[in-house]
């Protein structure tokens, strides 16, 4: 961008068009850069301006075994989502988009409404159902019900992607005589990448973020970060909160970039 | 009842497994053959730490049994939808208001006794009087904290939260959700009307009150006053004393019309299925070792009389028969009634 | 798009059989008992003194206390505002990083765009008080350099509440639209500019019409999630904003009234799928594509 910036005389168009979105990045980060703040400000409450720096809030984050357990906990459980909403999620959006099924308006609004309904009705809907059904709340309600919420997610950024592309080079594909599979595999899953990509970006956010829905679903010492830091904050407004938020940014950011590498990375190859 | 145990509060925090190890010795010598569980809720931050450090192991120890504590809000509309005869929990530790809204549905037991739980022998009359449901562990006065550093008079009466200097600097919490906001609004019943239950003078004098900041938890009070944000607001002398020592500027104030009670009461419920362990918990809660423990770890005024703590703590907490006579209890089934009223109400009187 | 398939479903529409399966058992089914619990006076399992009743419907409908219809129609009037607002700046984000070059560029924008949805709802939702509030960052700034005497009401209002949901919800805009910007041809644009059209034009005509269906797929999302929100209008609208969200968690948190948490949330379910369904009608006649959905 900045080459083209280079050649040409000045633009004034495209000068606001990058200031615009430069500002927009600034939007997005503030709030980020006060949590920053905040994790290294000494005094116990969230202040402007900071008075001076410590590292005591880490400290305190990683000696609280609560924090860490419940980070792991809410990680891992993420992955878990990720990998089932991007497989249940991406093949309902193939299905809606290329299955010819009747009333899709329909289901495609239906498949929606778990995002419409608050969380938290979610949540109690769930655990009451749970108990009815007599098998308590085991880990693998947790992760069902996150991926409930994560699915519409995938299915919308995929569905996005469906619409766009160009069904004829599928059937070049198999005209030229490759299997239905390989033309799943090598044309259809590459060209609707980033849909799913973007889906299960969202799906590991929405379930490590998650917090109504896990509210009822948890169980004592089977916490998921967002369940401990709200708990925590009900009585400490300390920089721990800070602190975990800075920890678990990192780390999700990491998993995150990890998972653009290899997804993104692949289907560059193959294109 | 004496101690059992007199531990050195210095040493349980040192060692963490002190008081557990202290317990085990006077343990009674029953074993129980298999490991029952205890399901109880409680309370998180500086509360829950030091009951997962030492209170609960030293009881686990004590009774043999595993005690699994659930820290996670809400915890009455958990046990609401849990079966009857099989209760999500064996003891519920909330506030007065939420234990009251519990025993309508017949979640919790009405009333807990010396029979069932020895210690309540001991107790203060307020935490088993007719205002409460089971039995209040702790207390805190709630009252108006305020900051040092701004040159206002430290607030003598419930009335002078209205000053006029005060617009939008004050703090209060949104009555649906907050048991110290009900408090408040019904304290300005009794402060500008006929009495705690005289409601059309406490709308009056909350409109009064615009503007006001409003906050969902005490927590977030704290912090309000902390950073400036409130001058003067409701709150609880805990969440004040806490900062005992850090140099804040802050402080709390006891009204001359008396104070609020916020109780921490323990309950339990009447299909819990090891119910003689339960009451054997409370009991254990209401020990002046336990109670002195966490009443200095949190600030919290103990329930129980024969407890003697540091002068430090002594000299601010409610600790005598005197100062625990300034508490007023609200009559929370006449206000829980009422409460979607009220809350409707509110809301409106405080939008826009 | 020719139209090859035929009338009949395809076998691909098999494919949907695990959703079918996950929604029926962890959504269908716990739903169809809220609503059944939402017909009586108090849980029928622990109160066999139950009865059957409309009256949670009613109170919603009768609205004697003259709340819940204000609630309802603020919930849907910040979603829409959240929506609109995340859509336009959300827009000319996901363009940029749709057309950056720069794979560096690319990996910045994108950690720049996620990080905010990694920092945890409450904790974000107080770094933004901290910005907001009378004695926030821009207050306390803008007081000391003496540009405003006193604080400018940036919370405790339907603006902050609006602020921090569009914060939160708008890189959910983006990383929807990048993914179809992305798939856009960019010399369809080149192409209609060198026919002579301005910059501005060539978008009108030829990218927006084809970035729709992401258009359509980020507005549903954002407006859905801000309509279902309830930490953040709690937190920053103080008592001048009151969503149907909020009613419900205190339905449920602190009145211990499933039932009536429950009819609200039916109602407020209805309300929006009939919203979107209406939504994708009017966009669908606007692409005029019958596809999309």
């Amino acid at each position: 961008m900045s080459v083209v910036l280079n050649r040409r005389p000045f633009d004034p168009g495209k000068a606001a068009y990058l200031g615009l979105n430069l500002l927009l990045l600034v939007f997005l980060l503030a709030p980020i850069a006060i949590i920053f703040v905040f994790a290294l400000n000494p005094t116990p409450y969230i202040s402007f301006p900071p008075v001076g720096i410590t590292l005591h809030w880490f400290d305190k984050f990683f000696e609280t075994g609560d924090f860490m357990r419940s980070l792991w906990l809410s990680l891992w459980i993420a992955a878990c989502v990720l990998v089932l909403s991007i497989v249940i999620g991406g093949a309902c959006a193939l299905a809606l988009a290329r299955g010819d099924l009747p009333g899709r308006t329909f289901l495609t609004a239906f498949f929606m409404s778990p995002l419409m309904l608050p969380a938290i009705l979610t949540g109690l809907a769930l655990f009451q159902g749970y108990l009815l059904a007599g098998i308590g709340r085991p880990i693998w309600g947790l992760i069902m019900a996150h991926t409930l919420i994560a699915v519409p997610y995938v299915l919308r950024t995929t569905l996005a992607v469906l619409y766009n592309f160009d069904r004829r080079i599928e059937e070049a594909a198999s005209v030229l005589g490759a299997s239905p599979s390989r033309v799943f595999f090598e044309v259809t899953l590459p060209l609707i990448q980033p849909g799913v990509f973007a889906g299960g970006v969202f799906a590991f956010i929405v379930s490590f973020d998650q917090f109504p829905v896990s509210l009822f679903l948890v169980v004592p010492k089977g916490e998921t970060l967002p369940v401990v830091l709200f708990n925590y904050m009900k009585f400490d407004l300390d920089g721990a909160i800070a602190a975990a938020s800075m920890v678990s940014i990192l780390l999700a950011l990491a998993v995150v970039l990890t998972l653009e590498r290899l997804i993104g990375l692949k289907a560059y190859v193959k294109l | 009842m004496s101690p059992r145990h007199p531990v050195s509060r210095r040493a349980v925090l040192r060692s963490g497994t002190g008081l557990a190890a202290f317990a085990t010795l006077g343990a009674p010598a029953i074993l129980h053959a298999q490991t029952k569980t205890l399901k109880i809720t409680t309370w998180g931050g500086k509360w829950g730490d030091i009951m997962k450090a030492t209170v609960l192991p030293a009881f686990e120890k004590e009774h043999g049994c595993t005690v699994s504590a659930d820290q996670a809000f809400p915890y009455v509309p958990k046990l609401q939808v849990s079966p009857k005869n099989d209760p999500l929990y064996d003891v519920l530790h909330t506030n007065s208001n939420e234990q009251w809204l519990a025993v309508v549905d017949g979640l919790v037991m009405d009333k807990i006794t010396a029979k069932e739980v020895p210690n309540v022998a001991d107790v203060y009359p307020y935490a088993v009087s007719d205002k409460i449901v089971g039995v209040s562990i702790f207390t805190s006065a709630i009252g108006l904290g305020y900051r040092t550093d701004k040159g206002i008079t430290p607030p003598k009466s419930w009335k002078d939260l209205a000053d006029p200097k005060l617009a939008g600097a004050r703090g209060g919490y949104l009555i649906p959700v907050n048991s110290l906001g009900q408090c408040h609004l019904m304290m300005l019943g009794k402060v500008y009307g006929k009495g705690l239950q005289d409601l059309d003078a406490a709308y009056k004098a909350l409109e009064q009150l615009k503007p006001i900041k409003l906050v969902d938890f005490t927590g977030q009070m704290e912090k309000m006053l902390l950073s400036g944000e409130v001058t003067e607001g409701v709150i609880h002398d805990s969440g004040v004393y806490r900062y005992d020592g850090q140099n804040q500027p802050v402080d709390f104030a006891s009204p001359a019309e008396g104070v609020m009670a916020l109780e921490q009461v323990l309950n339990v419920t009447p299909g819990s299925k090891v119910k003689e362990l339960a009451f054997a918990y409370i009991d254990y809660m209401l020990r002046p070792d336990v109670q002195k423990l966490l009443a200095e770890g949190v600030w919290y005024s103990p329930a129980n009389k024969k407890v003697k703590l540091e002068a430090k703590y002594d000299a601010k907490l409610l600790t005598t028969p005197e100062k625990v006579a300034t508490l007023i209890q609200p009559d929370w089934k006449w206000y829980n009634a009422r409460k979607d009223d009220i809350d409707a109400r509110v809301t409106k009187i405080l939008k826009g | 798009m020719p139209v090859i398939a035929s009338r009949r479903p395809s076998p691909i529409a098999w494919f949907i059989a695990p959703a079918l399966l996950l929604f029926t058992l962890f959504f269908i089914l716990p739903f169809a008992v809220m609503v059944a619990m939402s017909f009586f006076s108090s849980n029928p399992i622990s109160n066999p003194n139950a009865l059957v009743t409309t009256r949670h419907y009613q109170r919603f409908i009768e609205d004697s206390a003259g709340i819940f219809h204000d609630a309802l129609w603020e919930t849907l009037r910040i979603g829409l505002i959240t929506t609109v607002i995340s859509l336009l700046i959300g827009y000319p984000l996901a363009h940029w990083m749709a057309r950056m070059q720069s794979r560096l560029g690319h990996a910045l924008a994108l950690m720049a765009v996620i990080t905010p949805l990694l920092t945890g709802i409450v904790v974000r939702t107080f770094a933004w008080m901290t910005i907001l509030q009378d004695k926030g960052v821009i207050n306390t700034t803008l007081i000391s350099w003496g540009v405003i005497g006193k604080p400018l009401p940036l919370m405790y209002n339907e603006f902050g509440t609006v602020v921090a949901l569009v914060h939160i919800y708008v890189p959910f805009m983006v990383l929807t639209l990048i993914g179809v910007i992305g798939r856009i041809d960019e010399r369809l644009e080149q192409a209609a500019r060198s026919l002579g059209a301005g910059r501005v034009r060539a978008f009108v005509e030829v990218t927006l019409p084809l970035s729709l269906p992401g258009i359509l797929a980020g507005s549903l999302l954002v407006f859905a999630l801000s309509i279902s929100a309830y930490v953040t209008p709690s937190l920053m609208g103080g008592t001048n904003v009151l969503t149907l969200p909020m009613l419900i968690a205190q339905q449920v948190g602190t009145s211990f009234n499933p039932g009536f948490a429950g009819a609200l949330g039916v109602i407020l379910l209805a309300v929006s799928l009939a919203i979107v369904i209406a939504y994708n009608r009017i966009l669908a006649r606007f692409a005029g594509e019958q596809g999309l959905a």
